[in-house]
């Protein structure tokens, strides 16, 4: 969304939270960060890969689906398989699905 | 990430503890779970072989049904009729429909607008996905169930996303998730009293109107004050109430950083435990939970909704394994749904970022007075179940049941766009504001 900005210099200001300032030695501490244009690389690549990765994890799921449905519908220990595969899908397409984002230009208002 | 970790340590702890309990209602007793293998036409007998068991067990046809109800060689869920005996059949429905692409398109969508919803206002989704499996032809149980797996994956990337924009307070979470859950074995006690001395009708009534009567009251309240905001008459400040609980000082004072309050526990556990009575009751926690933390704890709207994905975290990673042991997770609707989800929840996520603390009052009291009057149009039938008033004539019972689907259709669709609405609108200004300070850094 933001990319047409040419160049920036940024000065952060890191203090430390105030309810623990009191007797800390590091308290305020001022760093100089400069960015070269700001010209956010997209990332294509990962999108790819982990869109490849989930489409590739949804069609071997879909295609042993009578397998699949079975086995995971077991009960007792065999809870572990639908958990741990909707564990393993939110780590993979939420990586995909994130990725997508920044790459359609959306992401959240930098709060600078 | 040590959070993360953290809460991941929790849950784990806590299942075995807790697993007398099930987050949105218990899996149901009388029911048999496998496939039948064979049907003897004279005696009106099948036999099945269960789940988990190594034998078959033979059940009697009920009243009323014929051979061809009987599927072969499917899955199946089967409702035995306790009245008329121990291994009476009073129905059965095939575990896994056949998905066909009209299914799975709609899936996507309804995943993707209530993934929206919720990485928006931190709850939402269950009330109108449950719904929607169950009318594409999933058994109500499975709905409930495979729901509950795709809510704890899509609020965990939720509630991660938000807590990296600041706004999640994962200590207010934990709180409230852990509280939550004992409120669950709380409700669902309620719930079987109920069960046992007025029936099922008498259960979905009362379900209904306490889902009714809370949307309604706490709804209203929400988009008053949503309203209020909106035109600028009141300043967005801790509501009174909250301010008056925040000056008791009672042991234990408990300490939110990212929701910047401190509170004493006696106040945030009722909230926590009244969050999962009615979770157990009406199956949308968020609704209450979140009004909860905004107008009694205290905290902003926008750290509320993004605690509550924490919440819903815990809480639906719980649910997931107890409904995981009874074997009911039809993992292809789950993962079907996430498949939207996933990518809904990151962008109501960020879109929180760009708007102001009242569009989320203002989404999430929308959604909840179209959901009551959903639920509401349900009331007539439960009513005439339970014989208090006249039995419904049919085209007044369709045309209830098709306003109660329709209204949540356009909940979701209120709500997604308003999100949309409010999320451009943002980030245009944004836009605008970064190239007007681009401007004034060049000269």
């Amino acid at each position: 969304m933001i990319q047409n900005e040419t160049h920036q210099a940024q000065l952060h200001v890191n203090s430390t939270k105030e309810s623990s300032a009191v007797g800390r030695s590091k308290a305020t501490s001022t760093s100089t960060a400069t960015q070269t244009a700001y010209t956010p690389k997209k990332p294509v690549g990962k999108m790819v890969f982990f869109g490849a990765l989930s489409l590739g994890a949804y069609l071997l799921l879909f295609s042993k689906e009578t397998l699949v449905t079975q086995t995971y519908t077991l009960g007792g220990w065999h809870a572990a398989f639908p958990v741990l595969t909707a564990f393993l899908f939110s780590f993979v397409h939420g990586a995909f699905a994130s990725n997508f984002l920044t790459v359609l230009g959306l992401e959240a208002k930098s709060s600078h | 990430m040590k959070r993360l970790v953290l809460i991941i340590l929790t849950v784990l702890l806590l299942t075995p503890g807790i697993h007398q309990a099930y987050a949105g209602g218990p899996p149901p007793k009388n029911v048999v779970k496998g496939v039948f293998t064979t049907i003897d036409t004279k005696t009106m007998d099948a036999s099945i072989k269960v789940d988990g068991h190594d034998g078959v067990r033979v059940l009697h046809l009920g009243e009323g049904m014929t051979v061809d109800d009987i599927p072969m060689d499917k899955k199946v869920l089967v409702s035995l009729d306790t009245h008329a005996g121990p291994n009476v059949i009073k129905d059965v429905s095939v575990m896994f429909m056949d998905m066909t692409v009209t299914k799975i398109i709609a899936f996507l969508i309804i995943g993707l607008i209530g993934g929206l919803l919720s990485g928006f206002i931190g709850s939402g989704g269950a009330f109108v996905l449950t719904p929607a499996m169950m009318s594409l032809g999933a058994p109500g149980a499975v709905a409930v169930a495979s729901n509950m797996c795709h809510k704890f994956p899509k609020a965990m990337v939720g509630a991660y996303k938000r807590w990296k924009y600041g706004q999640a307070d994962i200590k207010l979470g934990l709180v409230m998730a852990v509280t939550a859950i004992i409120g669950v074995q709380v409700g669902i006690k309620i719930q079987k009293f109920i069960l046992d001395h007025w029936g099922n009708a008498g259960s979905n009534l009362y379900v209904s109107v306490v889902f009714v009567f809370v949307l309604v009251v706490v709804g209203a309240y929400v988009l008053m004050d949503a309203i209020k905001l909106s035109k600028g008459s009141a300043e967005e400040k801790t509501p009174v109430l909250a301010m008056k609980l925040q000056r008791i000082n009672l042991w234990p004072m408990m300490e939110f950083k990212v929701a910047k309050l401190r509170i004493s526990a006696w106040i945030t556990i009722p909230v926590g435990l009244l969050t999962g009575m009615l979770a157990a009751t009406i199956a949308v926690g968020g609704f209450i939970g979140v009004p909860g933390m905004i107008y009694v704890i205290g905290a902003s709207a926008l750290v509320s909704s993004a605690t509550e994905l924490v919440v819903a975290f815990i809480m639906g990673a719980w649910g997931s394994v107890q409904w995981g042991i009874s074997g009911l997770i039809d993992i292809r609707m789950t993962l079907l749904i996430l498949a939207g989800s996933l990518i809904g929840v990151q962008l109501g996520a960020l879109g929180t970022t760009y708007v102001k603390d009242y569009t989320i009052k203002l989404v999430m009291s929308a959604v909840m007075l179209i959901v009551a009057v959903s639920r509401g149009a349900k009331i007539p039938g439960y009513l005439s179940d339970l014989n208090l008033i006249a039995a419904l004539n049919d085209k007044l019972g369709v045309a209830l049941n098709s306003v109660s689907f329709w209204a949540l259709m356009v909940a979701l669709a209120v709500a997604g766009i308003i999100i949309t609405v409010a999320m451009i609108k943002g980030m245009v200004q944004a836009r605008a504001e970064e190239n007007a300070a681009g401007v004034v850094q060049q000269h």
